[in-house]
């Protein structure tokens, strides 16, 4: 009788443990909860939770933060006017490492550009430079998307350490002005940029190429564009125009002639055709 | 518009035109005896010029081209031009090949299908050598369509009268 006595005492006094255990962690898993800001937008209604009312939403801005290493969101834009001129793209004009200058089109092409803001220093940035100088960048999703390396000018970066680690496969520009420009918040940062309407399509940061491969087939396919970058047209025989090729050929001639679109000879009067007194039997149809 | 310039060469590079100067790097083994001269005080009489480049066109430049656009005349479609100025050693400014003015504007009938370096479907392209301001310069340009050299022998003047040479 007294064995039973004392087991069922320790019984319980280990259920008393593992309730004061499970309401320890409970709590644990509230206050975590609140820190990620659950239930942020739940009190619609001041009359249910208000201020000062301790099961009321959490009202502070929740702090987001991303691996190390990769660089954070750009904050979004409140009024429509930012939000347009932010993404409005910039074409990207500096240095070359090696003390020349170059100039690279982003507007007003017929392509989409990947812009890869890099720095010389940053560890996650080496993993890049190593992905583009094996070639793991040569075939991009998109409309004959074109790589282009940004690092910042003489005055943030060493032009002999870029020149060191610049693939000579891609095109890297020296440019503070087009890290001002793009406002890049920090390094690896990726801007993707579609040409023929000038606007910024895409953009993030990632700890890999992988990763930014991955964005970069989706931000493609979310603008419309084929991921897989094949030719709208077929690609002409030699000697030979394909249709496109054709198409721009006419439009110059007659560009060249002065016959600008809407003019009145690309839109002839019946009249114009048929003659009065000669009409055909197809002209006027026949019954 | 963007302008470019280094080693005493300028250039503008309208909308959707890509531009470069730069100067061409010597191979290794030049590179090693230039290296080697220099440290002695000598002149390396060894590999070829590197004197300056100037390339604009109106399509996107590969990284990896020749001197001449090998890598990048290939891409370019009926509308594309390039332009390539080239500068040679100053010795050779007195003598009769580029003893020329500076050959821009130029006329549609310059351009020829065998005037390119590598003949291309369609593309034409010239070569004129002129000299101005003690320096030496050999002018190639490349044009998609030879049908089109009307309209697009514009596009490169517009282009070659934002260079500028001191």
């Amino acid at each position: 009788m007294l064995a039973l006595v004392i087991l069922l005492a320790i019984a319980v006094a280990l259920l008393g443990v593992l309730v004061v255990g499970l309401l320890r962690s409970h709590a644990e898993v509230l206050r975590r909860l609140h820190e990620l800001g659950a239930g942020i937008y739940d009190d619609t209604d001041d009359s249910v939770g208000g201020a000062g009312d301790a099961t009321a939403g959490v009202t502070t801005p929740v702090e987001i933060k991303t691996q190390p290493g990769v660089a954070e969101p750009r904050p979004i834009a409140s009024e429509p006017s930012a939000a347009q001129a932010a993404a409005t793209a910039h074409d990207i004009s500096g240095a070359t490492p090696d003390g020349g200058a170059i100039a690279v089109a982003v507007n007003a092409t017929n392509h989409t550009t990947l812009l890869a803001f890099l720095t010389s220093g940053c560890s996650t940035c080496q993993g890049f430079w190593q992905a583009f100088g094996a070639g793991e960048a040569d075939a991009l999703p998109g409309r004959d998307t074109r790589l282009v390396i940004v690092t910042g000018g003489a005055d943030r970066e060493s032009p002999a350490a870029v020149q060191t680690i610049a693939p000579s496969r891609h095109t890297t520009v020296m440019s503070s002005e087009g890290w001002d420009a793009y406002e890049v918040p920090a390094s690896p940062y990726f801007i993707l940029v579609d040409g023929p309407s000038s606007r910024i399509i895409g953009e993030g940061a990632a700890a890999s190429w992988s990763q930014v491969f991955e964005l970069l087939t989706n931000a493609v396919a979310d603008a419309g564009i084929d991921p897989l970058g094949r030719a709208v047209t077929t690609p002409s025989q030699p000697g030979r125009m394909n249709g496109a090729e054709r198409a721009d050929r006419v439009r110059e001639e007659l560009l060249a002639a002065g016959i600008e679109p809407g003019h009145a000879s690309l839109y002839p009067s019946h009249g114009d055709v048929f003659p009065e007194g000669q009409a055909t039997d197809s002209a006027q149809g026949r019954p | 518009m963007a302008k470019i310039a280094a080693h005493g060469l300028s250039a503008e590079t309208p909308a959707g035109w890509d531009g470069q100067i730069y100067v061409r790097r010597p191979l290794p083994a030049e590179a090693l005896v230039q290296t080697a001269a220099a440290d002695r005080g000598l002149e390396a009489r060894v590999g070829e010029s590197t004197a300056p480049i100037v390339h604009l066109a109106n399509f996107p430049l590969p990284a990896d081209r020749a001197d001449f656009g090998g890598g990048a005349v290939e891409l370019m479609e009926s509308g594309a031009v390039f332009i390539a100025l080239i500068e040679h050693d100053p010795a050779v400014v007195d003598t009769p090949l580029f003893r020329h003015p500076v050959p821009w504007p130029l006329s549609p009938d310059d351009f020829a299908p065998e005037q390119m370096q590598r003949t291309l479907p369609g593309q034409a392209g010239l070569q004129k050598f002129f000299a101005t301001k003690g320096r030496a310069f050999c002018l190639y340009v490349v044009i998609g369509s030879y049908r089109t050299r009307g309209v697009l022998t514009s596009v490169v003047n517009d282009a070659l009268a934002t260079v500028e040479i001191s």
